[in-house]
């Protein structure tokens, strides 16, 4: 598993040095604008074919996340690669901390289960939130549950990730509009995924937790300390 | 069914730069007929030898990129590799005949990109947060 991801390094070394006097051309624009791309002078592509070149390397062009990707030096070269070791360790062994609140927990013990088989990609449910570095909220958030879940949040350590699984812990969903219910549970703790659906599937949940995978791969924090 | 003859086999078939391809992104050593190739470059390949892949593993897909997802599927070959369709793309009429001419060219998650998606509200909303106002005390 160690060796693509050095792999990956150099060979994206060169494929970034092609993107890189592109940097800055296209800063304040996003591909998905509600603009039609004929407007603006030079059109930016909305799908790509070229696997050297996938859509989601064009849709990062100008990006500050490009360029932490990009090491401009041999100290960030290291830091980088350090960070990637560092990612690879955190995504491997994901521990989730339970907040199973309703329904959705039913779905999340499915993502359990035989079927979809959460430890094939080191995902173990922890009951402990001092042990466990990501938070998956499962249903209503009640303003009663809210100092608990808060204080939960904090009780876990650095890195810590939070999944908002469902409509309820996304946006409070059905509950929306009852006097009783906090209206997200982005309210009390940051979020990093949410996942949609009502409840959501299984296996949306783990694709959820995919996700998260990409995003603690995207994670630069040696090269951040090191640019500032 | 992970055997050493089973690997030996499909190394064999293969050959050796396919089948580090192979442990790299897949993890196991698998050979089957090349159904066919969808536009972004991922390969799909099929053994329906229940010897040779347990039946539930006889259809996989070779991902083009290295940083792979399973959105990087498109929808037609999405339902063949899940059994929706019995046929691929390439050899299903329905699948050929039927394209919408609405559809717009596929495209993978792009969250954690420049490009993903944000909701956003156009309607008033209905309720008003409460705004703590004290009087002072006279």
């Amino acid at each position: 598993m160690s060796l693509p991801i050095f792999s990956s390094a150099l060979a994206n070394a060169g494929r970034r040095a092609a993107l890189r006097p592109q940097v800055g051309v296209y800063a304040c624009r996003k591909i998905h604008s509600s603009q039609s791309a004929s407007s603006s002078p030079s059109t930016i592509p909305t799908y790509s074919t070229n696997p050297a070149e996938p859509i989601t390397q064009i849709a990062k062009r100008g990006s500050n996340q490009l360029s932490l990707e990009t090491p401009s030096n041999k100290a960030e070269y290291v830091l980088s690669t350090l960070d990637k070791i560092a990612n690879w360790a955190r995504q491997g062994s994901m521990w989730p901390m339970t907040f199973g609140l309703a329904c959705c927990a039913v779905e999340m013990m499915h993502m359990a289960a035989a079927r979809y088989d959460q430890d094939r990609l080191g995902v173990v449910f922890r009951a402990s939130p001092r042990q466990s570095d990501i938070m998956i909220v499962a249903g209503t958030l009640t303003n009663k549950m809210a100092p608990a879940l808060r204080k939960v949040y904090d009780q876990m350590p650095e890195p810590r990730w939070v999944i908002s699984m469902g409509s309820c812990a996304n946006g409070g969903g059905y509950y929306h509009y009852s006097y009783s219910v906090v209206r997200g549970c982005d309210r009390i703790v940051p979020v990093d995924i949410y996942v949609p659906g009502c409840p959501p599937t299984a296996e949306a949940l783990l694709y959820g937790m995919l996700q998260l995978q990409r995003k603690m791969r995207r994670s630069r924090k040696g090269v951040l300390w090191y640019r500032k | 069914m992970v055997s050493l003859a089973r690997t030996i086999r499909s190394i064999r078939r293969v050959g050796l730069r396919e089948w580090w391809h192979q442990m790299q992104y897949i993890g196991d050593a698998k050979s089957g007929r090349f159904v066919g190739k969808d536009q972004f470059g991922n390969r799909y390949f099929e053994n329906l030898n229940p010897e040779e892949e347990i039946p539930g593993r006889h259809r996989w897909i070779d991902f083009a990129q290295h940083d792979y997802n399973a959105t990087q599927v498109p929808p037609e070959w999405h339902s063949w590799l899940q059994h929706i369709r019995k046929d691929p793309p390439t050899e299903d009429p329905v699948m050929q005949n039927l394209s919408p001419p609405w559809k717009t060219p596929w495209v993978e998650n792009l969250t954690g990109t420049r490009g993903a998606y944000r909701p956003y509200n156009t309607t008033r909303p209905k309720y008003e947060a409460w705004e703590p106002k004290s009087v002072p005390r006279g």
